[in-house]
């Protein structure tokens, strides 16, 4: 697949929550999105099969992200892969990558955060795999006190 | 009465910030300088609950616990500024 091309996209409605410390599901005026909390760490999970024609590039995430109360600051979100040849049983997340999002002015206006996944996972075309994304509060960039809203995420392959 | 223990500041904080965004209410402070607006409400209480005692009714100052005089003093500042 040529660089650039869109692989997957997931909705909220889509996640498959960790057991604990899991982005919240909500609604914006009808509009399903994943709560994540400005203190505390918390974590999304989505599933996938890795189409046929993808070349087995990089992972170019990009998050749709607005934010329930906040109308200025940062907040950081990291993406990680897992592929799924490995025991079901345990996560085997590899490394995460992260980017910042700075808010919008209006806080139902979204704003988009791109993260180059960098380590893959050796993920090829038919993989079923996991796109794991986390919100980290405590990162010193990360300064908004209040919900970040995941809309959705588009994958492309870099 | 001592100042909060960081760890009860950033208790006002988080379950602050989940009340506004429940509320979806509008917030334009940094967690830094809400952290900073939390120390310094705390100070201010510190130098002042002696005076707002005595600015009680005997009564009320003598038979109030002094959590009941906190949420006295919670209520009414909510009720003046639209809480």
């Amino acid at each position: 697949m040529a660089s650039a091309n869109t692989l997957a996209t997931f909705l909220p409605y889509q996640n498959e929550p960790p057991a604990a410390n899991y982005a919240t599901l909500d609604t914006r005026n009808g509009q399903p999105v994943l709560d994540f909390d400005g203190s505390t760490s918390e974590t999304t999970i989505f599933s996938c099969i890795a189409p046929s024609n993808y070349a087995a590039g990089g992972f170019t995430c990009i998050l749709h992200i607005a934010f329930t109360s906040a109308t200025t600051g940062n907040a950081v979100f990291a993406c990680s892969v897992e592929r799924g040849s490995t025991d079901m049983d345990a996560d085997s997340f590899a490394a995460a990558s992260q980017g910042t999002v700075a808010a919008n002015g209006t806080s139902g206006i979204e704003t988009q955060l791109t993260v180059a996944i960098a380590t893959m996972d050796s993920i090829v075309a038919g993989d079923h795999f996991r796109l794991k994304v986390d919100r980290l509060p405590a990162d010193v960039s990360d300064d908004i006190a209040t919900d970040a809203e995941l809309r959705s995420i588009e994958v492309r392959e870099t | 009465m001592a100042n909060l223990a960081t760890a009860q500041k950033v208790a006002v904080r988080a379950t602050w910030g989940s009340d506004l965004s429940a509320r979806a209410e509008a917030f334009k402070l940094s967690r830094a300088d809400l952290d900073a607006a939390i120390t310094a409400t705390d100070n201010w209480i510190e130098l002042n609950a002696a005076a707002f005692n005595l600015a009680l009714p005997l009564v009320a100052r003598t038979n109030l616990t002094a959590a009941q005089k906190a949420e006295l003093f919670m209520r009414v500042a909510q009720k003046r500024y639209g809480g």
